[in-house]
């Protein structure tokens, strides 16, 4: 008859004491499994987090106390830990897991990993070095009262990004300058006009009106004298926003009415736009009080400039949600907006949660995805990987009474663009317009996760066209990709030698994209446009950078995700399912929760992209 | 502008804003509200009990007494977070209460060392909800039938080894909200003329739809008749996990104890004969529950204890907030196979 130490048999037991585990990220999820992982009787853990700690994490982040806001969360989760477990060993790190200090060795230090991240990603790096390191990684997310787990052991399973997964959730130019339909747009557009007048001015976020527009569809004549007209009107086009307000000296009248009257009169110009849409009806500056606070933008403008002042020549403000002013002005700027286009204004509170990328958060997913987390740890420990499961939490069950829904794991995808033997990927762009910066940062970092690439071209010569290495290769940053003899069909070798990656590059060269849209992974998932009844739009929890103010994910959404699957008792995996394609898509979302927190409490790395906010992360 | 949510109102302070703002922004502020107003008992402070009472508390209720007449042993200790490593022989509640009431400020802990047997009717009447650990089945179903008539809802739950369950009667008319996206009337195609200007109904409207629920005692979902037809039909269906917590429930009221590790292979023969008792007694095959559960309910699985918690605890969150349909009645949760059902016993 078996052994029991406490409801463990004794051999589980004895190799829970003596195993290593790395838990990457100590926040919502992060702190329950903290405490899972010390009560079942694991003694090796170390913890790495570059967050600090913020009085919204407390409803949740239940290690932390109002006393440590503004600590390191690693190291404060350590040291609740020890006061009930003083004999656990646990080592903190206050660290990005991206930093190369943590490189495939340190990953072999280990038996498991276990991510409680909310970005997707350190969720592609953690994936790639842990099948570098062939180290089982459970892989979980949370958002509102939805989470998920899934176990990823390389050659066996999936992993983390054997499926594309939907990227987030952009809106075109001509909605966001032009013809706002919803509060989103609005409020993009404010966060767009914060950027431009006191931030980082990005060529991707203009506010004026968008001549270039489709639908305006003038003819040449007439768009050549609308050119010229432009030129005077407050010369749209060749003086930057910034510039412009601040020749202005900032002035919120002359501010408030170019934006929200000459700008909004020159749309009305465009007569094609408002045939079939309600005409957006410019304001007078006399009546801006009526609208109640956001009328008082000029206050928020005046504060925000004397902020710009304080920082000295040449500055600029990042955008951050918990910053008072920077939320008012772009609540204020947002609101006078929606009026403009006759919508119903939106609160502050909500303007919080889709300009923030604010996922609603509560302890009791944490802790039951947590729990399961290491119910799931338990079996790796054995290497029992055909007992381990995919498990989904609803928030209600489903026709078969599942509130938990397990299933079975999918064997790799032979194609993965990551875990496939010789992995490669199709990529579609203009070589003539795309630039080797664009080509590291867009492409391999931020598409293909890579964190520090070298690229070298497949043309005999081993031409190499980007090094990881600081400065080595910053020459080529401006050129063209056509500049290096690159056209349709050439390849190019990326490697990510802190990830153990290489990457073949297929390129083919396109000059019919989409608007707005540089390149194009093929056999990508598509991106998906919210269909206007459809829950699908749940599923998608908004994925996303903060910098793109994301549709928020709101908890009406989420309630649409009941994962109906026609199944035995015990789930198959999903690609034998009979589902269709829209309950599958269901089933395939992975949850990820989002860090809303801002870029200036984390600790800064050289490593880190500049605009490293952690993303929504959709539970898709 | 300040960051609070309809301060006209003067019934949230900043500070619960700032804090509770992420679960504000899911349940909304109105079931906050209730949340703030509601009274809890929690009875038992083993690892079920206090992840109840951590859930209980982040989420911001009025109050929450933490009741447990039984001494803190090293095994007590290790189950569960709240007690300091040196309270051994201190009562369990009493040693849960500093860290406990650390978790939020906002909220009033309070201790009682009694035994639940020995507390009077209207001790439960002071509550708003009441939930039940490590109890025995006599004294569950004696509070349910005390509380539920009062609108007192009442949870029991209990963690064994692997395996654990919930278990809620919210009274004969349980009345809650549900949030609906509002439907967006009107024709989607454009068309020229009058109609086209109409103004764009917001997407993300939503609507407060108003519900009623009706729940069974105790009695009535643990005395399931499955002598009759309909019942061994639908007895494909059941989670074997009823069976089971009809064993543990048994043993726990014939030793006074659950099974301990100390005393396994007693434990597990007594185990097996109270399983062929009790489904002889319903008239049902010893089949429903092969051997092999022995194994796998001894003592508590944290990991397990954090699941039936995170569950239980949401179920309190809301009946007492009244938002969003609560499930009805049981909620089983299987370590083993992951798998976390929600069933419905003892209704007509």
């Amino acid at each position: 008859m078996a052994q029991l130490v406490g409801p463990l048999r004794k051999e589980l037991a004895d190799s829970l004491s003596s195993c290593r585990v790395l838990v990457v990220g100590a926040g919502g999820i992060g702190c329950e499994l903290l405490k899972n992982l010390v009560l079942t009787g694991f003694k090796n853990i170390e913890v790495i987090d570059l967050d600090t700690i913020d009085v919204s994490n407390l409803n949740r982040q239940f290690l932390f106390q109002k006393k440590h806001v503004g600590k390191s969360k690693a190291q404060v989760a350590k040291e609740s830990v020890l006061r009930f477990c003083p004999s656990a060993n646990i080592t903190a790190y206050h660290d990005s897991i991206m930093n190369p200090d943590y490189n495939v060795e340190f990953f072999r230090n280990f038996q498991l990993v276990m991510n409680a991240l909310d970005n997707r990603a350190a969720r592609n790096h953690v994936n790639r070095m842990c099948l570098a390191a062939d180290i089982p990684l459970i892989e979980s997310g949370t958002a509102g009262y939805l989470g998920q787990v899934t176990v990823i052991k390389k050659g066996q399973t999936e992993c983390y990004e054997c499926q594309p997964k939907p990227t987030q959730k952009t809106f075109p130019g001509c909605t966001i300058r032009n013809t706002p339909s919803e509060p989103i747009h609005c409020i993009v557009w404010a966060k767009y006009l914060f950027n431009q007048l006191f931030g980082e001015e990005d060529a991707d976020q203009e506010v004026s009106p968008d001549t270039a527009d489709p639908e305006v569809a003038w003819n040449p004549a007439d768009a050549a004298a609308r050119a010229t007209a432009s030129n005077k009107d407050g010369d749209i086009k060749r003086v930057s926003t910034k510039e412009w307000a601040r020749s202005t000296g900032y002035d919120p009248v002359k501010l408030f009415n170019k934006l929200f009257k000459d700008d909004i009169m020159y749309l009305l110009t465009m007569d094609k736009l408002w045939k079939k849409r309600k005409a957006p009806l410019p304001l007078d500056w006399t009546e801006i009080h009526q609208l109640g606070v956001f009328g008082y933008i000029e206050n928020y403008v005046k504060t925000l400039r004397s902020q710009l002042i304080e920082k000295g020549e040449g500055a600029e403000l990042v955008w951050d949600k918990d910053d008072p002013p920077a939320m008012d002005f772009v609540t204020a700027a947002a609101n006078l907006r929606m009026n403009v286009f006759s919508m119903n204004m939106k609160s502050r509170f909500d303007v919080k949660s889709m300009a923030g990328n604010i996922i609603p958060a509560i302890a009791t997913t944490n802790a039951v995805i947590a729990g399961l987390i290491v119910l799931e740890a338990l079996k790796t420990l054995n290497s029992d990987f055909d007992q381990c499961r995919t498990i989904f939490l609803n928030k209600q069950p489903n026709p078969r009474k599942k509130l938990l829904v397990p299933c079975a794991l999918d064997p790799p995808n032979p194609n993965c663009f990551v875990c496939a033997s010789k992995p490669e990927v199709t990529v579609k762009l203009n070589v003539h317009k795309t630039i080797v910066q664009a080509l590291q940062d867009k492409i391999l970092k931020e598409k293909l996760g890579m964190v520090a690439p070298d690229v070298q071209i497949e043309d005999g010569k081993g031409t190499i066209l980007i090094s990881s290495e600081e400065g080595e290769t910053e020459a080529n940053n401006n050129k063209f990709l056509s500049d290096f003899g690159i056209r349709n069909g050439s390849r190019l070798q990326a490697d990510d030698f802190l990830q153990d990656y290489t990457l073949l590059v297929n390129l083919i060269h396109s000059e019919e994209l989409e608007k707005d849209v540089e390149f194009e992974v093929v056999g990508d998932a598509p991106d998906k446009a919210p269909a206007p009844n459809v829950p699908e739009e749940g599923k998608n929890i908004a994925n996303g950078n903060k910098d793109s103010a994301q549709p928020s994910t709101s908890s009406k959404a989420a309630e649409d995700d009941d994962v109906l699957i026609v199944d035995s008792d015990e789930e198959p995996s999903s690609s034998t399912m009979e589902t269709s394609p829209e309950s599958s898509n269901r089933k395939r979302k992975h949850h990820d929760a989002d860090t809303d927190d801002a870029a200036s409490k984390r600790k800064r790395l050289d490593q880190q992209p500049a605009d490293d906010d952690e993303d929504i992360i959709a539970l898709d | 502008m300040i960051d609070t949510i309809e301060k006209e109102d003067n019934i949230i302070s900043e500070e619960e804003a700032a804090q509770y703002d992420r679960q504000i922004r899911l349940w909304g502020l109105d079931a906050q509200k209730r949340l703030r107003g509601s009274r809890v008992l929690l009875v038992g402070l083993r690892g079920l009990g206090a992840e109840v009472a951590k859930n209980l508390i982040l989420a911001g209720v009025k109050g929450l007494t933490l009741l447990d007449h039984e001494q803190v042993t090293e095994e007590s200790r290790r189950a569960q977070f709240l007690i300091p490593v040196d309270a051994d022989g201190q009562n369990q509640a009493q040693a849960s209460l500093e860290r406990a009431q650390l978790l939020n400020p906002m909220v009033e802990v309070k201790v009682d060392t009694d035994a639940v047997e020995s507390k009077p009717d209207d001790f439960f009447f002071q509550f708003d909800a009441v939930c039940l650990t490590r109890c025995s089945k006599d004294l569950m179903v004696r509070v349910d039938q005390l509380c539920a008539s009062r609108n007192i809802k009442v949870f029991c739950g209990d963690v064994y080894g692997y395996h654990g369950y919930m278990f809620s009667d919210l009274g004969q008319e349980h009345h809650y909200v549900e949030e609906k996206p509002k439907v967006v009337k009107g024709s989607n195609e454009a068309n020229d003329g009058p109609e086209a200007k109409k103004r764009k109904v917001d997407p993300n409207e939503t609507t407060m739809v108003k519900k009623t629920i009706s729940f069974c005692s105790l009695k009535e979902a643990l005395e399931v008749d499955w002598t009759n037809e309909k019942a061994k039909s639908s007895l494909k269906r059941t989670p074997a996990d009823y069976f089971l917590l009809q064993v543990l429930l048994k043993f726990r009221t014939d030793k006074g104890c659950d099974p301990q590790p100390d005393s396994f292979a007693e434990d597990s023969q007594l185990l097996l004969q109270i399983r062929d008792d009790v489904l002889e007694t319903m008239g049902l095959s010893s089949e429903l529950l092969p051997n092999t559960f022995v194994s796998y309910c001894f003592s508590e699985m944290a990991p397990v204890c954090a699941v039936v918690g995170g569950v239980l605890g949401q179920e309190l969150v809301k009946a007492l907030s009244q938002r969003d349909a609560p499930h009805r009645n049981f909620f089983f949760f299987d370590g083993l196979k992951g798998s976390g059902v929600v069933d419905n016993f003892g209704s007509k």
